[in-house]
């Protein structure tokens, strides 16, 4: 780690006596400041590689995410049917796979649970046709439901990741500059945080979408301005932690500038908290965008998220059952997958866990 | 620490005055007036702005609400119960809200506590990966869906317990919406107890405490998981204000008189006055239990205290 | 006391006849005696076990009703929702009172005079009681009329006095230039009200059973302050029931029998037992458990429910309909292509298959089965009328549209429709956007889905290309439909305007038509023609609600108009 050599550099400063600028006389060597990350860093990382993939439920995270947003890119494509397609008279049919069909499942049978009795219901058979497949079933629209849940996957990964990302750009530069300088600025930007997260999350959105117009780019807009606050405190407590360090006073010692301390110095060393964060507030924004979709504020139709399409699936909940499934299991497995990811980023980036 | 307790205090009062006046431009910026009724025309819509004072200037209007709402008076409702004092609605609703609420979080803590702790000391086997497919259901099938298969299972095909809230029933009709909303806190406890479980048990204190020959139960519950409930309440203050959102939905499937109903139902009819007050409950309710969480905490851990008081 | 129905109303209230039939076909559900074929589950919500006979009119056990929404406000002149008006009306009545076919039948009016110019009703009402023992006297009608118009009241209703009912000064005293005591109605003696008209209504009758002309008890009114109809303490009943357990937004509420009700012979349920359901699985299968006789179904469940006898569609009244923005888009100020957007729609497959609900699809600018004209048939019975220029053809639409493209000398076109945020209306507006775009190439629809007030404003305000909007009838005349379309109405949202049209309507509403009900009748034809020839609005469907009621209630009578439902009649068997 880099804390050490530099902590070696410094070691001598004692806490009683804080220098000051007019101490020391700076040496010209800008282009040199930074010159001990490189080496430092590759080894880190390379380490991190090889702890992470050690870990298999990680790896079976990265798995899941490659294969989910691989079938959220073609699978959309991969029969006919298009998201916004309707056929009326063909709604509502159950699963139906060419070649499982024989083995008794996926056949298009549903047992409909009727005021007055159950019945199995097969309306492929009813209505005489003999190759229309359904894998997923059809909704009541008689749209597809294999392609609505992938470009679903398609919706609500772009959405949770553009959220995540912006998100750390906004949180982290807030918490990491409030953290450095302190006192006042410090005073001020806390109380500012405190006010935007006291607020309820519900109330802001739905204030900003009712505002704007609805759509995807409002949608990242509204989760970007109520998640960078949890970002921005993991960035503020880091850094609270580091700027007292050793290589930081050393830096500075050098004639180094506050941004440059903030983002090259000390962004490297936390870099790791941050991207753990980044993974979990990934499936939080999924898991927002289904909310505000329950409440009517989602994705425009017709298009889908996931999000949207388990708050349609829901209205037949207790009639076709089929319905909501598929994006409930998508959205649980990238949920899990990004947990798994992000645990195992934690564990690897950690190095307390190197230690143990 | 007097001092240090007395500013947070005031730094509360202010912050809360500040989300006032930001609810109240929000609620400006709204499309739409509470007054948008087909059947209405301009004359009428024009009448009842001024009944209700809402064509004087927004400064105005600020201060007078706010000169009000210390009085305790909340206004009137423009449309979910015409007339109705805002502050009547809510006294019987909030301890409705409450209860649920309570019950869950007390219900969610629990379980999670107990599956992050199984999850930690069995790190790494089959136990910790059930933890976590358990925890990751709690948080990724939203709450309504929850709801309804409880409502199907537990309530229609069982009869155990009431599908809808009722009254007379208070108890046994609240235990289906508490645990629907405790599956988000149980999930994300599990989760947090179990990393901060991990740091402990790998911190030398532990290495210590296990090489002077203290074993099992001890060991866990008096050094490992005493230290570890510390950062836990603070997560637990953010994951009851998560609760209120998550009880808006189920409050809404379960018929329950709570607050969490009304402010969707506020909202999706402009009525501004009821969503500018119970905005501003849940904020000050937020930010008074954030006060209490961060004195406590400088309370039990005189580190933090000493750190902010040097500020 | 007897049946006092004699002498009275039929002679007028002929003009408004409702014949009530069910939606899409299915048998009126008041006379729906069938029983069901699975065992009825044990009433577990009634009171106790009954051990009265069949032949005893009064029931021991309350009527478990299912609301959507909870009820916005019991005051009579404050409400404006099809809920608040139903509870109401269960414990308060006003001159009239709204038989089972929707006529307007003598309630606290035991008796009415009208004078020969037709603008002077004189009605002598019964004695009856307010439940604090106060008889209900004529003074406390013209308190309630006078709160109605009040400015200081701001009743979004108050225009059911002016331009709708049309009592003398009314206008004028909304408007602040007159005080209210000038309204046109005067209590003669303590049984004695008179009222005056500017121009005879030949609907006027109607009005009476509306809450917004109900009767409120100054006294006690004054005696409440500010709380005024919030719990059961500030309400006063003189009516069916009265309301024992209620607090404002309540999601569950009582009301009880009362016993001093003047007609408190023909009244047998126990009580009403409402309880607020916003989600409708949990409303079927609460239905289903017996924890509810009258329960709304969404259109996902039908399927489910379908087969079953005690399933029944009710016709909610409402009409649904596109408006096209004919000011602000240039391209819609095209007939053409207001033509081939109507003919587009396959209004069938949007009831059939989407809603699934009883609603009718509908190709006339008034709805079906609310308005009966001087001969008793429902105005808008004839749906072929105007079939020419609104039923489905893709071919015809085709033509159009490629008429209209040429004549804009466009080759494609964008337009934007707003759509509530509701289940229903986005589920229309869906295929409404499939169905455009498959038979009109070229053409893109985009949908804007908002909260319904924000829609409601955007249309208003004129901010708007296509709009999916609905109008619920105010009172059984074709002139609450036809009305709008009048230039610089406010919900004209289109802002048409012809000449013609509003000679028409001005000569149906205050000129010589107004006592000649066939001519009327005729001329309002001719109104709607003009409305549909020239696209003014695309017509989609009637609405209707699916319910579920249980077979052991009769009796309840459902109305498209003012009062939804009324259980002054309804029995439930034990």
């Amino acid at each position: 780690m880099k804390i050490g050599k530099s902590a070696a550099a410094a070691a001598a400063v004692q806490n009683a006596y804080v220098p000051v600028d007019a101490d020391f006389r700076l040496k010209d060597n800008a282009g040199e400041i930074a010159i001990d990350t490189n080496f430092s860093a590759q080894s880190f990382w390379k380490d991190v590689f090889i702890r992470y993939f050690r870990k298999i439920s990680a790896v079976i995270g990265l798995v899941l995410i490659i294969l989910i947003s691989a079938m959220a890119v073609v699978g959309p494509g991969m029969n006919t049917y298009t998201y916004s397609e309707q056929n009326l008279s063909q709604k509502n049919f159950a699963p139906r796979v060419k070649s499982l069909e024989k083995l008794g499942i996926f056949n298009g049978n549903e047992s409909m649970k009727t005021t007055t009795g159950s019945k199995i219901v097969n309306q492929y058979e009813a209505k005489g046709l003999d190759d229309v497949y359904y894998w997923f079933g059809s909704d009541n629209f008689g749209r597809d439901i294999w392609t609505r849940t992938w470009s679903g996957a398609r919706v609500s990964l772009i959405i949770a990741v553009a959220a995540a990302v912006i998100d750390m750009v906004i949180g982290m530069s807030y918490g990491l500059i409030s953290g450095y300088f302190g006192g006042k600025v410090d005073m001020i930007m806390q109380r500012i945080l405190e006010i935007a997260n006291g607020i309820p999350r519900l109330v802001i959105v739905t204030l900003l979408l009712l505002v704007l117009q609805p759509g995807m780019v409002t949608i990242i807009f509204a989760l970007m301005l109520t998640e960078w606050v949890g970002m921005s405190r993991i960035a503020r407590a880091e850094m609270l932690k580091l700027k007292e360090q050793e290589f930081v006073l050393a830096s500075r010692t050098l004639g180094a500038s506050s941004f440059f301390i903030i983002f090259r110095e000390i962004l490297p060393n936390i870099i790791g908290p941050i991207i753990t964060q980044v993974m979990f507030s990934i499936p939080t924004a999924i898991f927002t965008e289904a909310f505000l979709s329950f409440v009517g504020l989602g994705i425009p139709v017709p298009q889908c998220s996931l999000g949207s399409l388990i708050s349609e699936g829901f209205n037949s909940f207790t009639t076709h059952p089929y319905q909501i499934i598929p994006p409930i299991v998508v959205m649980a497995l990238l949920m899990l997958s990004f947990n798994l990811v992000a645990d195992g980023l934690r564990e690897a980036l950690d190095p307390k866990m190197k230690e143990m | 620490m007097k001092k240090y307790t007395l500013k947070r205090i005031l730094t509360s009062l202010f912050t809360l005055l500040a989300i006032l006046l930001v609810l109240f431009i929000l609620m400006q910026l709204m499309p739409g007036s509470p007054f948008n009724d087909e059947k209405l025309n301009n004359d009428q819509r024009m009448a009842l702005y001024a009944k209700y004072g809402l064509d004087q200037p927004i400064v105005v209007q600020f201060f007078n609400y706010v000169k009000n709402m210390l009085k305790g008076d909340f206004g009137v409702s423009y449309n979910i119960s015409k007339n109705t004092p805002i502050s009547q609605l809510i006294q019987t609703r909030l301890p409705v809200s409450i209860r649920i609420g309570g019950f869950a979080v007390s219900l969610g803590a629990v379980m999670g506590l107990l599956l992050g702790l199984v999850a930690a000391l069995k790190h790494d086997t089959i136990w910790d990966s059930m933890a976590t497919v358990i925890s990751v259901i709690g948080v990724s099938v939203p709450s309504y869906v929850f709801a309804l298969a409880l409502s199907y299972t537990l309530g229609f095909k069982l009869g155990w317990f009431p599908m809808l809230y009722k009254e007379k029933l208070a108890l046994s009709s609240s235990v289906l919406p508490s645990i629907a909303l405790s599956m988000f806190t149980m999930a994300s406890i599990a989760r947090f107890t179990r990393s901060e479980m991990l740091e402990v048990l790998g911190s030398d204190y532990m290495l210590l405490a296990e090489s002077k020959g203290i074993s099992g139960s001890a060991l866990i519950f008096r050094h490992a998981l005493r230290n570890a409930l510390i950062p836990i309440i603070t997560v637990l203050a953010p994951l009851i204000v998560d609760l209120m959102t998550g009880s808006l939905v189920v409050e809404k499937i379960f018929s329950i008189p709570g607050v969490g109903s009304l402010l969707v139902n506020a909202i999706q009819s402009n009525d501004y006055n009821v969503v500018i007050a119970l905005s501003f409950i849940y904020s000050a309710m937020y930010i008074g239990i954030m006060l209490v969480v961060d004195i406590l905490y400088g309370i039990i851990d005189p580190r933090i205290r000493l750190t902010k008081e040097g500020d | 006391m007897r049946k006092t129905k004699a002498a009275l109303a039929i002679l007028t209230a002929s003009a408004m006849v409702l014949s009530l039939v069910g939606c899409g076909g299915s048998s009126a559900p008041a006379t729906d005696t069938a029983a069901a074929t699975e065992a009825a589950p044990a009433d577990s919500s009634a009171p106790a076990d009954s051990g009265e006979g069949a032949e005893v009119v009064a029931g021991t056990s309350d009527l478990n009703i299912m609301l959507e929404t909870p009820v916005q406000s019991l005051d009579p002149q404050q409400a404006t929702d099809g809920t608040s008006f139903e509870v109401i009306a269960d414990y308060t009545d006003g001159l009239m009172q709204m038989d089972a076919d929707g006529q307007a039948v003598p309630a606290i009016a035991e008796s009415y005079d009208l004078s020969d110019d037709g603008t002077t009703y004189t009605f002598h009402l019964r004695d009856a009681q307010w439940s604090n023992g106060e008889p209900v006297t004529a003074a406390d009608f013209v308190f309630a009329w006078q709160r109605a118009v009040d400015p200081a009241v701001a009743s979004e209703y108050a225009y059911m006095l002016s331009d709708i009912g049309q009592v003398k000064n009314a206008e004028a005293i909304i408007a602040g230039d007159m005080d209210k005591s000038e309204l046109g109605v005067t209590a003669v003696d303590d049984k004695t009200l008179e009222v005056q008209l500017n121009v005879p209504v030949s609907y006027f009758l109607s009005l009476m059973y509306f809450p917004t002309f109900y009767p409120v008890n100054q006294a006690f009114f004054e005696s409440c302050g500010d709380t005024f109809a919030t719990s059961p303490e500030t309400t006063l009943s003189n009516g069916a029931f009265i309301l024992d357990s209620y607090e404002p937004a309540a999601t569950a509420f009582h009301l009880t029998k009362n016993a001093d009700y003047w007609d408190a012979d023909r009244v047998s349920l126990a009580g009403l037992n409402y309880q607020v359901i916003q989600d409708s699985q949990q409303a079927l299968m609460s239905y289903q458990t017996g924890d509810l006789d009258l329960t709304l179904v969404n259109g996902e469940q039908v399927d489910q429910v379908q087969d079953d006898p005690e399933f029944t569609t009710i016709g909610a009244g409402y009409l649904w309909y596109v408006s096209p923005n004919m000011d602000a888009v240039p391209e819609l100020a095209n007939l053409n292509v207001r033509m081939a957007l109507t003919h587009a729609i396959d209004r069938e497959a949007i009831t059939m298959d989407v809603l699934k609900d009883g609603s009718a699809p509908t190709f006339t600018a008034v709805p079906m089965q609310f308005a009966a004209g001087p001969d008793g048939s429902d105005f808008s019975e004839d749906q072929e009328k105007f079939a020419d220029v609104c039923s489905f053809d893709a071919a015809k639409a085709a033509d159009y549209w490629a008429k209209g493209l040429e004549e804009l000398g466009i080759s494609q076109l964008n337009l934007d429709m707003v759509v509530d945020a509701d289940d229903a209306p986005q589920k229309v507006a869906q295929v409404l956007k499939e169905q455009w775009e498959t038979t009109l190439p070229g053409l893109t629809v985009n949908l804007t889905v908002e909260p319904k007030k924000q829609r409601v404003e955007d249309m208003q305000n004129g901010n708007f290309q296509l709009g999916l909007t609905r109008w619920g009838p105010d009172y059984a005349d074709p002139m609450t439909y036809l009305g709008m379309w009048i230039t610089d109405n406010s919900n004209n949202y289109g802002l048409w305007s012809n000449a013609d049209y509003d000679a028409i309507i001005a000569e149906c509403t205050t000129g010589d038509l107004c006592t000649d009900a066939e001519g009327r009748w005729a001329r309002l034809y001719d109104a709607e023609k003009i409305v549909m020839d020239e696209a003014v609005i695309f017509p989609l469907y009637t609405q209707c609600n699916a319910e579920m009621m249980s077979s052991k209630v009769t009796g309840v009578e459902f109305h498209p108009v003012a009062l939804n439902r009324v259980y002054k009649n309804t029995v439930k068997a034990d």
